[in-house]
């Protein structure tokens, strides 16, 4: 499945309507953008699940708007983006999560190990614009200039927002004894 | 160094999430758009239009018609009757994939 599919798919839905065809997109972008929310929420799946939900249904209302000058993976990427950060902005689940709470959702997930602690931790240490970028560049293969129009953001800003993260998590990293 | 370093890290970290239902869901909760078939519609009658005006205007509407008074009538029912069968291959093929007609 490539990017002509997505484009074909798009059509189907702007111009038909085509639930099944929107099926397909679901089916194919839940799981990096439902991980992209994971580690932005720093592993609180309802709550990831809740906004990977918002972003399909917001792709679908405004599916029209898709004008195909990106890819339609960066354009949903883009729209998780602005997703996360109206949840940020309304507080209602961000208010500095204390490590009772994450413990508590690390008590949730079926999938807890230590690794997954680490890159949450990791990730705390980040501000939240480059905990994005550097989820984006990172984890989900997204090129500079993708990420700035994810970001909606200069070239440069993606570029320091990188820099800056991979240079705190260096720190990190090296002191929890990871590359020796 | 620091980039492998990272890379390693986060991948180790990548993990592919299972739908468990996540698209049912989702597919559950959207809301219903306006019809709009009619977009084929307009776009099929322009189509028709343009393709009336320049078959009369070139001449090319006429030559069909005379070439037609010389074809047998069984050839032309031939090419009605195989058009559906075509046209249902056709479509079979594009929208199922996995299909092999040997």
């Amino acid at each position: 499945m490539n990017n002509t599919d997505d484009i074909r798919w798009v059509m189907q839905v702007a111009l038909f309507d085509d639930k099944r065809a929107f099926d397909k997109l679901t089916c194919k972008y839940q799981s990096p953008i439902r991980r992209f929310f994971l580690n932005l929420t720093v592993g609180d799946g309802p709550l990831s699940d809740d906004l990977a939900q918002e972003t399909f249904i917001k792709a679908y209302l405004n599916i029209t708007a898709f004008k195909g000058l990106s890819g339609f993976s960066t354009w949903l990427y883009r729209i998780a983006y602005n997703v996360y950060y109206d949840s940020v902005r309304a507080q209602k689940h961000y208010e500095d999560i204390d490590e009772h709470v994450i413990d508590n959702q690390h008590h949730t997930l079926n999938d807890f190990s230590a690794e997954k602690m680490d890159i949450y931790k990791a990730l705390k240490m980040l501000r939240k614009e480059e905990q994005t970028a550097v989820l984006l560049f990172y984890m989900e293969d997204k090129t500079h200039k993708e990420i700035a129009s994810i970001m909606n953001c200069p070239l440069g800003t993606a570029k320091t927002y990188i820099l800056k993260g991979k240079e705190r998590l260096t720190v990190y990293l090296t002191k929890a004894g990871y590359g020796n | 160094m620091t980039d492998k370093l990272l890379k390693d890290f986060f991948s180790e970290n990548k993990h592919e999430i299972v739908d468990n239902g996540f698209t049912r869901r989702v597919m559950l909760r959207l809301p219903d758009h306006a019809d709009r078939g009619w977009i084929v519609w307009i776009f099929a009658a322009i189509g028709m239009a343009i393709s009336l005006y320049l078959g009369i205007t070139t001449g090319f509407i006429d030559q069909i018609l005379i070439i037609l008074k010389h074809v047998p009538i069984y050839y032309i029912l031939g090419g009605v009757f195989c058009f559906p069968l075509v046209g249902t291959a056709g479509f079979y093929l594009t929208q199922n994939k996995n299909y092999r007609v040997i």
